[in-house]
């Protein structure tokens, strides 16, 4: 017999009072550190932690997952995560080129064409679907909780300080200057040539998968976890000056870390001694943009963990080191291609860069083997 | 008791901010006059932040 103590309603008061007990001290923690940084660093960078926060938040509760999009494009026909990653990249180029346009301080996510973006996109989208996460997906699910992806955020931040450590020499294997189409075309010409080209791929994953872009169809999560996103990464672009970026983070963090511990003297290194790198390798790390909404995204999944309980599925000794080779790889890659899923595809789309349009097939080819090796080793 | 995952986030958040509050401590003090703008756009001051896309 059903008794007032176990009824539903019951159940999921007790449920939502336990959410929140845990949820408090992660809002004062942020909350505290936005303040913190308000009075000792810098207003931008404490905005720039709330606009991380929001992210973060949209990405884990969302489970905006690009990786698993893809995967479950090829394996499984679905195509709804691609399309809502569709509709991010047409509603942030929506918000994006008029505000590069109308404000010449803003930037866009400009990669140069170069064969080390081949190499790096396609070596990339390979890994990441090893390591279960590309960029955005590594911090948000370390911030969930998940065993594997806090394991490999260290080893990422290595392999991108590696990748951009020998940048220069993958840059001399041949590159051309960065292509923007804000710039070439103006932002009129340029959005509507990259909402053509977002539905032309949308109409190919439509034939392919059998199933058409339909807003009715699509479950509410990438639609409303797309448009959240797309506001926040906008707010970035406004508020920074520069597009959202997860990976040059990383790479200043692995940087910090082997200077400090004198294996590494950026004095006689070609990218590490540019003024503009050189300065932030001096500078806290909360002055850097990329590194305090990394901070942020990592909070924002955070406050989303409670009700998500990460419980994931033990891994074996040899899953464990491959994934964690695979977390390095993803770091050294994804500074080689010009960003992840977030600097180079988002960003670097929806700010009419070039490169973004060639790291989308690159990476997607990669994909197609990484979802193979992923079977194979069981995960 | 702790569980293995609520260890596990501990583990990794005390990481973090020893990193964090290390780096703070090891860098150079934060010159607050020379605060950026809130707001880039519209600043008339030029973007000098690093970001994954840039070769330089």
């Amino acid at each position: 017999m059903n008794t007032l103590a176990d009824s539903p309603l019951t159940v999921a008061a007790a449920r939502t009072r336990r959410v929140w007990s845990k949820r408090w001290p992660i809002a004062v923690a942020v909350l505290a550190l936005f303040g913190w940084l308000l009075w000792s660093v810098s207003a931008r960078q404490a905005l720039l932690l709330l606009v991380g926060v929001g992210l973060g938040w949209a990405l884990a509760a969302a489970r905006f997952g690009f990786t698993t999009g893809w995967r479950h494009l090829i394996e499984q026909k679905d195509p709804s995560g691609v399309y809502g990653q569709i509709l991010l990249l047409a509603v942030l180029a929506a918000l994006s080129m008029p505000l590069l346009a109308h404000f010449p301080e803003t930037q866009a996510a400009l990669g140069p064409p170069s064969v080390s973006l081949l190499v790096g996109a396609f070596v990339f989208g390979l890994a990441m679907q090893i390591s279960d996460g590309c960029g955005s997906g590594t911090l948000y699910k370390a911030g969930l909780g998940v065993p594997l992806n806090m394991a490999i955020l260290p080893l990422f931040a290595l392999g991108s300080f590696a990748g951009s450590a020998h940048l220069n020499g993958w840059l001399a294997l041949g590159a051309l200057q960065p292509v923007g189409l804000v710039q070439q075309w103006g932002a009129g010409t340029a959005l509507a040539a990259t909402l053509a080209a977002l539905a032309v791929v949308a109409v190919g994953v439509g034939r392919w998968s059998g199933q058409r872009f339909s807003f009715r169809s699509m479950p509410r999560r990438w639609v409303w976890g797309a448009l959240a996103m797309a506001v926040f990464a906008a707010l970035n672009l406004l508020i920074a000056g520069q597009p959202w970026g997860v990976v040059y983070g990383f790479g200043l963090w692995g940087a910090k870390a082997a200077t400090a511990l004198g294996l590494f003297d950026p004095a006689a290194n070609a990218f590490w001694s540019d003024p503009g790198h050189a300065e932030r390798l001096h500078q806290t790390l909360l002055l850097d943009v990329t590194s305090i909404t990394n901070i942020g995204i990592l909070a924002g999944a955070l406050w989303v963990a409670p009700k998500r309980p990460q419980d994931a599925r033990p891994l074996t000794g040899a899953q464990w080191a491959v994934g964690l080779l695979a977390g390095f790889v993803l770091g050294y890659s994804s500074r080689l291609a010009f960003g992840c899923n977030v600097g180079a595809m988002v960003s670097g789309i929806s700010t009419g860069s070039l490169h973004g349009w060639i790291w989308v097939p690159m990476a997607f080819m990669g994909t197609l083997i990484g979802v193979r090796v992923r079977r194979r080793l069981g995960f | 008791m702790l569980s293995i995952t609520a260890l596990r986030r501990w583990i990794f958040w005390i990481g973090l901010f020893a990193f964090i509050a290390w780096d703070y401590r090891a860098s150079a003090p934060v010159n607050l006059r020379l605060e950026p703008p809130l707001i880039a756009a519209g600043s008339g001051l030029p973007v000098s932040g690093g970001h994954c896309a840039r070769p330089k």
